[in-house]
């Protein structure tokens, strides 16, 4: 298999894309930046690395690059990012050239935070090796240490009393300050106007109250019901240090529970919003 | 500015009595932007009208409120009201404080509050409202009637008459419905088929009618003025256009024992058959349940002796569409019967009866077909097990019907009248015989009814028990009838050799079905609902579709007609114009933010989401985007809840009306 | 807050073929139900959006009721399948962040059931009383105030 950097000359070379969403070295060792590579000489600062966290799906509906021709660096877990974009009409599938990672796992920070550790998203990975792409490249990791402890978080949170949970979200979204990093990071929050953006009428409030963030984070977490596929940006670059995804996976596991659905493995699957089973779970309705 | 009036009504004492008018009246005022409220007894009646009209003039009024009935009620009244005043309709709402206030609440105090409440969340609705003009569609003048029983046919020869072509789908292979099978009718006691059949011939030969007979509507597509109609037509096996109707092959078909169903069972019928023979088209269908071919794959002497070669044995169901601009349903009813298992948790059933065990112990239809002339026993009245003239008939009343605790709530309606019938026809025909009736209350309102059941007792001596009866068993051939004499308080027990049940009148089994497949409602007995029971009681809440006949109701033939007749005028009354002006409550998108998920055009029931291409000056494309066909469009809203970032908006009811009504709480 | 007098705020979202002409028949058949309920029409179901739940409890309501036509009887074919597959998800998100069942409540109520509307109402109001003030959201709301 070749490296990425062969790879990325060969695109160009062949004319598959114009540009190249990778990672490249960041100034600190033991850190990777996100890059855009659109020349042959720029190639040479692709890297691959267990420091490739960040999930560069989020860059393909950004609108510089809407309807060109891109190729992009994509782990399994962004993949499915890409899969849920086709499905929802935000990049075309000829439009996109999918570099796919065979990836035994990435690391859950970079240099000096948790470092060492396994990121929780690859230890339920069910796409260490890409379900969609266009030409596999692998990379080269040892194997790391770590548990998923937010699975155990969920279940504690679901045994609570409903007091409990929300006297335990209330002091979480507390802290939000509305920089909306968690939307702006998200490969699948592609609005152009967000909700919470919207003014007429405007049913987030802006400022950062309990309730103008609660009723944010609700929302977030529920335009993401079904779709998101749990890629973890949200969480990693939330300022607060909210644990988004307590609610992003509770919400996955109610759409397998529920509805026996994952999102983000097949894009010409039904999604799921959008559609209905004629025979969907009512028992709490009255 | 807004400058909002609101205008209480008290309904008389309707709203009146339990909430404060005259106060919330006062308190209106006082709210934000309200300057002018008054409260009135009549809001709806003309002075009523006229003071909403000349405080808009007055006043400079731009929106209205009206507190007042629900708005399925007036909204349209006071709409109208405004619009004669300048205001543009859609800038008036509707406060219920009727149906949802003061008629479901004891408490003066917390109804008023509760008015006043409404009022407030309605003012600050309506603060965002705008502006709107009817959306104008063109209308498809054809109509479809579904059912072909005497509703149907009346309502295809009306809008027929009237000029205009009319697609009539019947389910069995003939129509005439269950008049058909009737043998005389109350109260004249003429011959059924003899009024009928002369109608079935017309509707055959009327040029502005397409017949679909052994055909079942499958979808339906559109909405008023323009549905597109999916036609099921079941596998004749015939060759409609060849065959003449000869009734050949009926003959020399070797199957000879299959239960007629036009003959209630009384009766067998070949494989290959005509239902009757008035039949509407005269053109036989094969049984491929009984048919030997069809079973074993050998026979075909129906194909042999046809002359025309009009058997086909590949035929295969064909779907055929159509388009038309309304709608009329008269699918008509189904006796109930007590012998199967209750088909749904409604009913418990009347087991100790016999129905179904006994031979002789049978139901209203059954008894129609003996009396028949065309019958199997010719009109003759004789006992099913044996063939034997009955001495002693026992008639039995309210089978089902208004039993709460065994049948259904509801009163059939018409057994009554036909029981009164039946008992005349039998003594008529049997001049030693005696009749009972066991009855509840002698329900006869209508032209010629009282009297009519006066003569069964009087000149016909047919004796009724005021009574329901518990057990019937058989004994030595007789049947007991074990029951009750309210009015004598004793017990009563007859010795009968035949027993004839009004059974209920039920809803089609397949009503529902059907109902969800048109989009109109139905209530829990499956009988189709009408928009309003005294106003409207011809037209589904779905604009463009009317009932007429048993559908809605248990109904005879004179009500079924005049109902066929006016919803026929309901579609008459659509077809009088080229185009069909339309609420303008449809979806809008707000090209700048949509970024075309198309998750509503995911959600759309009625595929009016389409794409468009937004293109920048030097016509680059930019986006493709959501855009709304306004003519496909209902108005649900459901993209408006489903859209993320609310770039698809439902007009009329959008995300500021709504919030600020909330917020108002 | 275990204040005796306290009278529950309950906000009903209705579709306007179904719960809202059920309630009407609730209404003509003269049956009585208690006062708490503010009703708010819309077309269809599938027009209620999540939004307006958090809206209302941020509007002070102490319940949340939604209610449209049984499936399968959505004068629009199928908004109500749609809304139903939405509020799965939804009403187990409020479970996750602690608004339980008994502050936001489901039902199908159909035009002729009108008997169906007043138990229900009677019901969550019960049930709500019962409950008490929504003092976790409305403490929420307070922050809100003092802010302006």
């Amino acid at each position: 298999m070749a490296d990425i950097i062969s790879i990325a000359k060969s695109i160009f070379e062949n004319q598959k894309a114009e540009m190249i969403i990778g990672y490249a070295k960041a100034t600190k060792e033991g850190r990777t930046r996100p890059v855009v590579v659109r020349t042959l000489d720029e190639v040479k600062e692709l890297v691959l690395n267990s420091f490739c966290l960040n999930n560069l799906s989020t860059y393909l509906t950004r609108k510089e690059n809407k309807g060109k021709r891109v190729a992009i660096v994509a782990k399994g877990c962004d993949i499915k990012a890409i899969v849920q974009l086709i499905a929802e009409n935000q990049i075309r599938r000829e439009n996109v050239y999918v570099v796919g990672v065979k990836c035994s796992g990435v690391r859950r920070g970079f240099e000096g935070h948790d470092s060492t550790k396994i990121a929780e998203k690859c230890i339920t990975c069910n796409v260490k090796t890409p379900h969609l792409f266009d030409e596999l490249v692998e990379m080269k990791g040892e194997e790391l240490p770590g548990t998923d402890e937010k699975a155990e978080s969920i279940v504690k949170l679901e045994q609570m009393t409903a007091n409990e949970r929300f006297a335990y979200w209330e002091e979480q979204f507390e802290r939000c300050i509305k920089c909306y990093a968690c939307r702006q990071i998200c490969p699948l929050c592609y609005c152009e106007r967000c909700i919470a953006d919207k003014s007429m009428p405007r049913w987030i409030e802006t400022s950062p109250t309990k309730r103008g963030n609660f009723a944010w984070n609700i929302v977030r977490a529920f335009h993401l019901s079904g779709r998101c596929i749990g890629c973890n940006e949200c969480e990693r670059v939330c300022p607060a240090g909210i644990p988004l995804s307590l609610i992003n996976r509770k919400m996955a596991k109610v759409a397998k529970s529920e509805f026996g659905y994952e999102s983000g493995m097949d894009p010409n699957a039904p999604t799921l919003i959008g559609t209905y089973d004629v025979k969907d779970k009512e028992d709490f309705i009255r | 500015m807004m400058r909002i009036g609101v205008f209480v009504c008290h309904c008389g004492e309707n709203i009146g009595k339990t909430v404060d008018c005259p106060k919330i009246a006062k308190e209106a005022v006082k709210l934000p932007n309200v300057v002018y409220s008054i409260d009135y007894k009549y809001m709806c009646s003309d002075p009523g009208q006229n003071m909403i009209k000349q405080a808009i003039l007055e006043h400079k009024l731009n929106a209205v409120v009206v507190a007042s009935c629900s708005p399925h009620m007036h909204e349209k009244t006071f709409r109208k009201a405004c619009a004669a005043a300048g205001l543009n309709p859609y800038m008036c709402e509707i406060a219920n404080i009727r149906e949802h206030c003061s008629w479901v609440h004891d408490n003066v105090e917390e109804a008023t509050k509760k008015a006043l409440d409404l009022i407030r969340m309605t003012v600050e609705r309506v603060k965002f409202n705008y502006p709107l003009s009817e959306i104008r569609v063109p209308v498809t003048r054809r109509a479809l009637v579904i059912g072909g029983g005497i509703a149907g046919i009346q309502a295809t020869l009306d809008i027929a008459g009237a000029g205009f072509k009319v697609i009539l789908v019947e389910k069995e292979p003939s129509i005439g419905g269950h008049m058909s099978q009737l043998s005389e009718t109350f109260p004249t006691l003429d011959c059924s088929q003899c009024i009928l059949t002369p109608r079935m011939v017309e509707v055959y030969q009327h040029p502005n009618v397409k017949l679909y007979t052994y055909s079942e509507v499958e979808n339906v597509e559109g909405f008023i003025g323009n549905f597109k109609v999916t036609i099921r037509k079941k596998a004749r096996s015939i060759k409609e256009s060849l065959c003449t109707g000869c009734g050949l092959c009926v003959q020399k078909c070797p199957i000879k024992k299959a239960p007629s169903e036009f003959d209630e069972g009384l009766a067998n019928r070949p494989a290959i058959y005509v239902p009757f023979p008035q039949a509407v088209p005269n053109i036989p269908v094969i049984d491929r349940t009984v048919c030997t071919y069809f079973k074993t794959g050998k026979c075909q002497l129906c194909k042999k002796v046809c002359g025309r070669d009009a058997i086909d044995y590949d035929q295969k169901d064909e779907l055929v569409t159509e388009d038309v601009g309304a709608i009329i349903v008269a699918t008509g009813y189904k006796l109930y019967k007590i012998d199967k298992k209750a088909r749904d948790s409604l009913v418990k059933g009347y087991g100790e009866y016999g129905y179904g065990k006994y031979k002789d112990v049978i139901d209203g239809l059954q008894f129609e077909r003996l009396a028949s002339a065309s019958g199997p026993t010719s009109g003759e009245i004789l006992r099913p097990s044996d063939k034997k003239q009955p001495k002693k008939v026992v008639f039995i009343q309210c089978v089902g019907s208004r039993d709460p605790s065994k049948g259904f709530e509801y009163c059939s309606k018409i057994c009554c009248m036909y029981t009164a019938k039946h008992a005349m026809l039998y003594k008529h025909k049997v001049h030693d015989g005696e009749a009972y009736v066991f009855y509840m209350d002698i329900r006869a309102g209508g032209k010629g009814y009282e009297e009519f059941v006066r003569r069964a007792i009087e000149e016909d001596r047919v004796k009724y028990i005021r009574g329901r009866v518990s057990r019937i068993y058989e004994k030595r051939g007789k049947y007991i009838v074990k029951g009750e004499d309210t009015l004598s308080g004793v017990p009563v027990e007859i010795e009968a050799d035949m027993v004839v049940l009004a059974t209920a009148i039920v809803a089609q089994p397949e009503a529902p079905k059907l109902a969800q497949t048109l989009g109109i409602p139905y209530d829990k007995y499956g009988f189709y609902a009408e928009v309003h029971p005294k106003l409207r009681p011809v037209e589904s809440s779905s604009g463009g579709i009317f009932l007429a006949g048993a559908c809605q109701s248990p109904k005879d033939i004179p009500e079924s007609v005049a109902m066929a007749s006016a919803a026929a005028s309901k579609a008459l009354v659509l077809f009088g114009n080229e185009m069909l002006e339309r609420e303008p409550i449809v979806a809008k998108v707000n090209e700048n933010t949509c970024v075309g998920c198309f998750y509503c055009k995911k959600v759309c029931a009625y595929n009016a989401i389409e794409l468009k291409e937004i293109r920048d000056k030097k016509g680059n494309l930019v986006k493709v985007i959501a855009s709304v066909n306004t003519g496909l469009c209902q108005g649900c809203g459901t993209c408006n809840a489903t859209c993320p970032s609310k770039s698809i908006e439902l007009i009329g009811f959008n995300d500021e009306q709504i919030y600020y009504q909330i917020k108002a709480l | 807050m275990s204040d005796s007098k306290f009278e529950p705020k309950i906000m009903a979202f209705v579709c306007n073929w179904c719960t809202y002409t059920g309630a009407d028949l609730a209404g003509t058949s003269r049956m009585k139900y208690q006062s708490n309920v503010r009703m708010i029409r819309v077309p269809c179901t599938g027009r209620i959006d999540p939004m307006f739940i958090i809206k209302a409890f941020e509007s002070g309501a102490d319940g949340v009721l939604v209610s449209g036509c049984h499936p399968g009887d959505c004068h629009y074919t199928a908004g109500n399948f749609h809304a139903r597959r939405r509020w799965i998800l939804f009403r187990q998100l409020l479970k996750f962040v602690g608004i339980d069942d008994d502050r936001v409540f489901f039902s199908w109520v159909s035009a002729s059931e009108g008997k169906k509307w007043v138990d229900v109402i009677n019901e969550i109001t019960d049930t709500v009383r019962t409950k008490g003030p929504f003092v976790n959201y409305q403490n929420l709301n307070k922050e809100f105030t003092l802010n302006g």
